[in-house]
């Protein structure tokens, strides 16, 4: 079923970027009916045979090249369920947060592997480009895939991005041209020779990133620029497939300003002058193989090295403090998964992930930590006669050591438990899951200078999940909906609060959440030889309630902060020959900020994204224009108060593929 | 008749009315811009976002310090917005300036208002003063520029007025970002000339948090680091000091994170002692007779029990983030942080101790300031020697809140709280 799965995204690729396109959405597609159709034949089959027991959304071919996206964020907020939290702009940070568990408990896969930060446990989405990506799927729980490594059990929700595999020679350039002084150039190339495949994939991007804003209240009209919100990056990543080996490297790095939040002043003398910059690497590779017929083996391996300072150490800083701050970060990874099939109906497996992370910074009172995570899991997947189950048992150990005087934390050695249970009929599926799953304090967490605190205990979650999902497919029409009903408990949540009768602060478990809510999405597509049409459509309904103290009548059973009860999301996309038009809708309803005043809320806003691309071929060359509006209705809206998102703002590409 | 009588208690209940007015700087939170004043009444907030209120417009972020200069104005450091925020009595702007970034503390002698700063610039009527560690900026209310400063340790914080003289406790708390460490000194200015008189080392580093003043005497925190140095309250004797006796001050094994200034002249004082190490507090609440600490060198003049049930009611509230005692009525104070994402609250005791109620105030209630009671025949303020004139609030004033004079032919001024464009 996975060789199935894996073959048919290949050949869906393949086929749908007519093997050049960088596909990050910005319209390379040749829109040819014939590898349309071959796209969708392939993807549905791979769907259907392997995601049903487990919730999932997927994002691929068309429909992804279709959003207006620069980065993974951008895709992902268009699932149910998702939350994202951005600090807007280009360098802004941006994570995203799948049914109030937090951003620490999405795990983000890249084939397979995670990626990780080890000091503060959440990846910024914003650093990775779908250029190189044929799918982004979000897994509520487990994938449920035969052979899986322990660490893809061991986050709440699960984001995979899965590596394109070229069919075929192509190099592929585009350059854009976009609102706030932003400059990027692209280059994609890909080949496939005996077996082997690879492409290598490079971007450069420069933003000045200075978006207007305007707040306006009763007590303010506030209007500006955004200063000291540039970022300058480039990123440089490769792959080499071949069968059941895959490789992929990475590198980026940036520099930023960090623009802070949006305060009174009096003038534009004291700005932010915090600068960051990155420097991320890494190289991983995973071989797969199946022998004997019923037997699967996988092995994974990864290097990881950060890099990451932040400087306000300039002459021009007058007011705040001159900080020079460096941090180093290492990560090694190894994983060893077997799997078995005794009898068709039944399929076992095991894994053992062992992963060696370093952190090293010059803060004061801060030494190089070590930590030796290991996991292993056991996890047994049976089906029969449309009867599907799944099952699995997770054990983690976490050891640190540490040379800063603090001390290191007591070793963490915690099992945790996850099931999944469907019934196929037709093209119907009916699934029930849960799982327990937690989330380890983070170095940052328990060691950071002056905040850490190494008695820390583990943040838990509890997933409850009731869900059905239907497929219908024709030739010319596929139509899918599912509708998932949860209830998430999260317990000793880890937070930064100030500490009692001292003006400083330390991370703490505090906080208890329960959430209740639905995912329901629905998505059809029609097609005939010259028209295209495809409508996504995602929902989330969700009561979080913060269930910390019950003597609290200002907290308890309130909404969780940044939560919206109502979101939703539609994307359409319309293709008539050389023409594609989509269009993409995003409804965050209201959510409070902070519990102190009704005031403090965040306003819903409607968000409009509109993409227009013209392609053509000439003389064996692919010339297509894209011109991108984001944020038609030009809404102020904002994730985090004080951050502003840019207004509407352009985009005009041009790409060339042979 | 009946008409006179009514009239009559009309005119008591005038007088009457009034008399517990407390105006309390909700800190928000960092980078929210959401700082807000709650101003409380005789047992009532009667707004919690009183300079919104009266101002139509926001305050800034993580106001720091509030303080009286005189019968009609009051200054307000609004740290991170990096504006002094000056205010009359009934809450209404009246100019600001932004000359002090990253202001701290306040004090004042009538006629200026000195601020401590954590910056490395000030702007001045000489132009821009620079400074390698931190100063002490002298602000003339009658034009609200700076006229004259003096540099002094690193990143200053708690400031006294005695004296003639500015006692300043310098904290040097950017030790964990930057390049030095903390500092042990407390300066003392000549505030007539603005010039170092001399630093006084009190061996205690990191002398951080609100500063509260008795007469002679000075209550100033010290948190120690958090790690390998416990946290501890210096007493300072400022006339000692100025005599030039090596003796000048104790030092005693309490924390006083937050401390006041009670009716009698003793320091009331909340705080903990904590470590990274244990990750343990040591609570105290405590309060402490100066004189007699001085006396005995710190062998006496700390008393472990607080008026009333105080003591009980304040180990019951979930985060204390300020003590106050009005200094016109003696009634106490509190805060309580609470969550940190939900609104704090204030609690109000008698004199006596007599637990009076608590109210829901902002985010992070820490700092207060008593108006005098309406209708009193004092107003509290000691230190009148030359009063400015009260600044008018419809005056015209330029973007650094400075009065205008004239209307000017051209550019941009602020009139009656609004910006005006002048081709």
């Amino acid at each position: 079923m996975l060789a199935a799965a894996l073959t048919g995204a290949a050949l869906a690729v393949s086929a749908a970027s007519g093997g050049m396109a960088p596909g990050d959405g910005t319209g390379l597609l040749a829109a040819g009916a014939d590898s349309v159709r071959l796209l969708q034949e392939v993807t549905v089959a791979a769907r259907r045979s392997v995601r049903t027991m487990a919730t999932s959304q997927t994002l691929q071919g068309e429909e992804l090249r279709a959003l207006s996206s620069t980065s993974v964020a951008d895709a992902l907020k268009y699932f149910a369920g998702v939350q994202i939290k951005d600090y807007g702009g280009l360098g802004g940070l941006k994570t995203i947060n799948v049914r109030s568990l937090g951003a620490q408990h999405v795990g983000v896969y890249v084939d397979g592997i995670r990626i990780t930060n080890a000091q503060n446990g959440t990846v910024d989405l914003g650093k990775f480009s779908l250029s190189a990506m044929e799918s982004v799927s979000l897994f509520n729980a487990n994938k449920l895939d035969v052979c899986q490594s322990a660490s893809e059990f061991a986050s709440g929700a699960t984001v995979y991005l899965h590596t394109r595999r070229p069919a075929g020679d192509s190099l592929a350039v585009q350059v854009r041209r976009a609102s706030f002084t932003t400059f990027m150039a692209k280059v994609n190339a890909q080949f496939e020779r005996g077996g082997w495949s690879g492409f290598v994939d490079g971007e450069w991007t420069d933003s000045r990133g200075d978006y207007p804003f305007r707040y306006r209240s009763e007590h303010e009209d506030t209007v500006g620029r955004r200063t000291n919100s540039d970022i300058r990056y480039g990123r440089v990543e490769g792959a080499l497939f071949r069968g059941g080996f895959s490789s992929h490297i990475y590198y980026y790095d940036s520099e930023r300003g960090c623009p802070g939040g949006i305060v009174r002043r009096l003038s534009d003398k004291y700005v932010n002058v915090g600068r960051e910059w990155d420097r991320d690497f890494f190289v991983q590779a995973s071989y797969q193989a199946q022998f004997a017929e019923r037997h699967q083996v996988k092995l994974n391996a990864k290097y990881t090295n950060e890099y990451l300072r932040y400087c306000t150490d300039y002459p021009e800083n007058h007011n705040t403090a001159r900080v020079n701050n460096h941090y180093h970060q290492q990560d090694g990874y190894g994983a060893l998964c077997y799997a078995f099939a005794p009898w068709s109906w039944l399929s076992l497996s095991a894994s053992y992930d062992v992963r060696y992370s370093k952190l090293s910074a010059d803060l004061k009172k801060f030494d190089d930590v070590l930590r030796l995570d290991q996991k292993q899991v056991v996890a047994a997947k049976a089906s029969w006669q449309g009867l599907q189950a799944a099952a699995s048992l997770l054990h983690q150990h976490y050891h640190d050591a540490t040379f800063a005087h603090v001390g290191a934390a007591d070793p963490l050695d915690r099992w945790t438990p996850a099931l999944s249970l469907a019934y196929t009929q037709g093209g119907l599926t009916l699934r029930a899951w849960y799982k327990k799953i937690f989330r380890a304090p983070t170095l940052n967490d328990l060691y950071y200078t002056q905040v850490g605190n190494r008695n820390l205990k583990p943040e838990y979650t509890k997933q409850l999940n009731l869900g059905a999902e239907y497929h219908f497919d024709s030739p010319r029409w596929n139509v899918s909906a599912q509708a998932d009903v949860y209830q998430n408990k999260i317990e000793n949540r880890i937070v930064c609060l100030p500490l009692k009768g001292t003006y400083t602060w330390s991370m703490m478990n505090y906080g208890y959440t329960f959430c209740r809510g639905v995912n329901a999405t629905a998505q059809g597509r029609y097609q005939t030889d010259d028209w295209f049409f495809s409508l996504l459509t995602s929902l989330t309904w969700q009561r979080d309630l913060n269930r910390t103290d019950p003597d609290d009548a200002d907290t308890y059973d309130k909404s969780i902060c940044y939560s919206p009860t109502l979101s939703s999301g539609i994307t359409s996309v319309i293709g008539w020959r050389n023409l594609q038009l989509s269009t993409s809708y995003l409804y965050v309803g209201e959510r409070m900020w902070s519990y102190a005043d009704p005031d403090d809320v965040l306003k819903p806003y409607h968000n409009i994204d509109m993409k227009l691309t013209y392609s053509r071929l000439m003389n064996k060359t692919n010339w297509s224009v894209c011109l991108e509006v984001c944020d038609l209705l030009d809404k102020q809206y904002e994730h985090i108060p004080r951050y502003p998102m840019p207004g509407r703002n352009y985009k005009l590409t041009l790409s060339l593929g042979i | 008749m009946k008409k006179l009588i009514l009239l009559l208690i009309c005119s008591i209940a005038a007088t009457m009315r009034g008399q517990e007015r407390i105006i309390l700087l909700n800190e928000g939170n960092w980078q929210a811009d959401n700082g807000k004043i709650t101003y409380f009444e005789d047992g009532e907030v009667v707004s919690n976002q009183w300079f919104r209120d009266v101002n139509k417009r926001k305050l800034g972020d993580t106001p720091n310090d509030i303080i009286q200069i005189n019968d009609s104005l009051i200054a307000i450091t609004v740290n991170w917005s990096n504006i002094i925020q000056f205010i009359s009595p009934d809450g209404k702007r009246v100019a600001e300036t932004e000359d002090v970034p990253n202001n701290r503390k306040l004090a004042t002698d009538g006629r200026y208002v000195y601020v401590s700063s954590y910056g490395h610039e000030c702007g001045t009527i000489h132009g821009f003063d620079t400074f390698t560690r931190g100063y002490v900026a002298k602000i003339d209310i009658q034009t609200f520029e700076v006229v004259a400063t003096c540099e002094v340790g690193y990143e200053p914080e708690g400031i006294a007025y005695y004296k003639g003289y500015l006692f300043v406790a310098n904290t040097g708390g950017y030790s964990f970002q930057e390049d030095h460490d903390y500092e042990t000194t407390v300066s003392i200015i000549n505030a007539e000339t603005m010039q170092l008189e001399k630093n006084i080392d009190t061996g205690q580093i990191n002398l951080y948090g609100k500063l509260s003043q008795s007469g002679r005497y000075l209550c100033i925190n010290s948190p120690g680091d958090y790690y390998d140095v416990p946290a501890a309250t210096v007493i300072f004797d400022c006339d000692k000091a100025l005599d030039g006796g090596d003796d000048c001050f104790v030092v005693l094994e309490y924390a006083s994170t937050y401390s006041c200034t009670m009716l009698d002249g003793n320091f009331l004082a909340i705080g903990a002692r904590f470590s990274y190490y244990t990750n343990e507090y040591q609570f105290n609440y405590v309060v402490i007779d100066p004189r007699e600490v001085m006396l005995t060198e710190g062998g006496g003049g700390v008393n472990e029990s607080l008026p009333g049930t105080m003591l009980d009611d304040l180990k019951a509230i979930g985060m204390p983030y300020g003590v106050y005692v009005n200094p016109y009525t003696g009634y106490i104070y509190a805060t309580d942080a609470g969550s940190f994402a939900a609104a704090g609250a204030l609690m109000q005791w008698s004199p006596e101790g007599v637990f009076l109620g608590r109210h829901k105030v902002y985010i992070n209630p820490a700092h207060f300031l008593a108006l005098p009671p309406h209708g009193a025949d004092f107003t509290g303020i000691e230190q009148t020697a030359d009063r400015g004139k009260p600044a008018k609030a419809d005056g015209r004033f330029d973007l650094q809140g400075r009065p205008a004079g004239m209307t000017p032919a051209r550019g941009i001024y602020i009139h009656s709280g609004k910006k005006i464009y002048k081709h």
